[in-house]
């Protein structure tokens, strides 16, 4: 497992689809985890082919992207890059515009109403509520205490896959399945390191 | 094999409050600069009437003002702490930063035309003794129904209804002395309303950026090759067309310089009901991927967006604004016929742009990204 220390980009949480088999272990897992308000899905199951007989489901969340789309456009700059290259919110400085949850592709900012006090909106894994920004931290916290995140580590099925650009590369090679990105949205997530998640 | 994740709509984001916020900065910002226009015109003409629809133009630029931005701090999370925005907007790299500037320059600009067109003893543009058509030059005694200092001999209805109620507040004196203290003179206070009118320009392309800009550009309704144009060219036209609307209300009459403002006002409202049409007919021609937001504005959203934006608010009133010049200068038509088209065409293009507006919001759809799976 990696932290947030390692070396060759920051640590993330990314989905090898065909192990997931639409449990919600996640969901629960990380609500239970920072004891969110219900409303807030920081990693959400989603509907893939929506509305066709193939239609299944699948989780997404916050790939803390190298070249963050949300970053570009939040206007305070509540967002941003920590010094391992993670993406934050700051809750203290985020006015709750939307305007990241247009610009992010990947549905992963969330605006939950849920009541918390401000003291909490300054702490700096996200705002929990108050209908400011708030989105997956990759559970920094529980990586100090040498833990993965509270969602690759509760799967059943290992359909999270958590660690820097390299130890993904190595863990899709081993179960043998491709990334679930297509060209344009690896750029975005792994930018330099895109070409070696991605394979051949 | 490409796949599709589907996300929430955009309009499960942004409600209503940010297409009214669109709507009514765009009709601000183009209220500012055709009434800059007139405003030029005025003084080249000596032509009160075009300064009447100057004086509007900076007015409309101040209500879109007054009611698009604290619509949009009620949708926030955060209000008060947006509202400390030379502090808070520090990204100069997103648009919504740049807006909130703009908007700040825009509404220091509109303030101070406005001020220095309808206060002081030396306002320009205002009716005179002699002459109900020319520029005033003295310093003679207001009889107006306000009662306040002013220089109209002869009843100046504009000023009177601005005046009138900044008298019945007590801040007529007030104002007055801060208009004539801080008015530069003629050819510098139009330097200066060119200046502004940057920040006017910025606020109108800002009003199509607003839409979701970002470097991914997932919502393909909102290509800004297509959106600027829309919004500039009906933001132009539905601020020149309040505008005229009020000034011939105030006037009750409509002289040359309103006509042809109301014309102008008509053809820029067709150059963006033409670039409406070409949105609807150009862009999933070249942007396959804003078909089903085309396709949802004619269908699911037709009523707002081809009865009311379209045909309510753009057809008509052009309609209303050639008829009702064509109409006076051929004498088919009594000023008073005119002056009600002028303001029905007024009353239409607000209700045209607040659904344009929200019907751009409303139709969109996130391109979803393809994902091999
Ligand atoms: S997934 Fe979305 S919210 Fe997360 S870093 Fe990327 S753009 Fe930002
Ligand atoms: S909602 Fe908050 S984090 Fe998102 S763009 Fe607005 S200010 Fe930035």
């Amino acid at each position: 497992m990696s932290t947030q220390d390692s070396n060759g980009g920051p640590a993330r949480v990314i989905p090898n689809w065909e192990s997931c088999i639409d449990c919600g272990a996640c969901e629960v897992a990380c609500q239970r985890t920072w004891d969110l308000p219900p409303e807030s899905d920081r990693i959400q199951v989603v509907a893939i082919e929506h509305g066709t007989d193939n239609e299944t489901n699948k989780p997404m969340q916050c790939y803390n992207c190298a070249e963050a789309p949300c970053i570009d456009v939040c206007p305070t700059e509540a967002l941003h890059y920590t010094d391992n290259g993670s993406v934050r919110v700051s809750g203290d400085k985020c006015i709750g515009c939307h305007y990241c949850g247009v610009g992010c592709p990947f549905g992963a900012p969330q605006f939950p109403d849920g009541e918390v006090p401000e003291a909490q909106e300054s702490e700096p894994l996200g705002a929990r509520g108050n209908g400011l920004m708030d989105k997956c931290t990759t559970c920094e916290p529980r990586q100090e205490n040498d833990l993965e995140p509270a969602c690759s580590s509760e799967c059943p099925t290992d359909a999270l896959l958590f660690g820097t650009p390299e130890e993904l590369s190595e863990k899709l090679d081993e179960d043998n399945v491709s990334t679930p990105f297509n060209e344009e949205s690896a750029q975005i997530i792994f930018g330099d390191d895109a070409d070696e998640v991605m394979g051949d | 094999m490409p796949t599709e994740v589907t996300y929430g709509l955009p309009y499960d984001q942004w409600n209503w409050r940010i297409g009214v916020y669109i709507a009514m900065i765009g009709l601000a910002g183009g209220a500012y600069l055709t009434g800059y226009v007139a405003d030029l015109l005025a003084e080249k003409r000596d032509s009160r009437q075009y300064g009447q629809v100057a004086t509007f133009g900076y007015l409309v630029g101040l209500g879109g003002l007054a009611i698009g931005p604290p619509i949009l701090l009620s949708h926030l999370a955060a209000p008060f702490r947006a509202m400390m925005i030379p502090l808070t907007m520090t990204n100069l790299g997103s648009w919504m930063s740049i807006g909130a500037y703009m908007l700040m320059g825009f509404g220091l600009g509109t303030t101070l035309m406005f001020l220095w067109l309808a206060f002081g003893t030396n306002r320009p543009h205002v009716q005179t003794l002699d002459s109900s058509n020319e520029v005033a030059a003295d310093g003679g005694e207001d009889v107006a129904a306000d009662g306040g200092p002013a220089k109209a001999a002869t009843s100046d209805e504009t000023a009177g209804g601005f005046r009138g109620a900044a008298n019945k507040v007590g801040l007529m004196n007030l104002l007055d002395s801060i208009a004539d203290y801080t008015r530069p003179s003629r050819r510098n206070r139009l330097v200066v309303g060119a200046l502004f009118g940057i920040f006017a320009a910025g606020v109108l392309v800002y009003s199509a950026m607003a839409y979701g800009s970002g470097s991914t550009e997932r919502v393909a309704l909102w290509d800004p090759t297509f959106l600027l144009p829309v919004q500039i060219l009906t933001g132009l036209g539905a601020g020149l067309t309040i505008a005229v609307g009020l000034a011939a209300l105030a006037e009750r009459d409509v002289g040359r310089p309103i006509q042809n403002c109301s014309l102008g006002a008509a053809g820029l409202l067709a150059g963006g009901l033409v670039a409406v049409l070409a949105t609807l007919f150009l862009l999933p021609e070249q942007i396959p991927e804003a078909q089903p937001a085309v396709d949802n504005l004619t269908s699911a959203y037709a009523l707002e967006f081809v009865g009311i934006a379209l045909v309510g608010g753009l057809l008509l009133p052009i309609v209303l604004s050639i008829a009702g010049t064509l109409g006076v200068r051929r004498d088919a038509l009594s000023d008073s016929g005119a002056v009600g088209a002028y303001v029905a065409a007024a009353a239409l293009v607000v209700a045209g742009k607040l659904a344009l507006a929200l019907s751009y919001l409303m139709a969109a759809e996130f391109t979803p990204m393809p994902l091999p799976v």
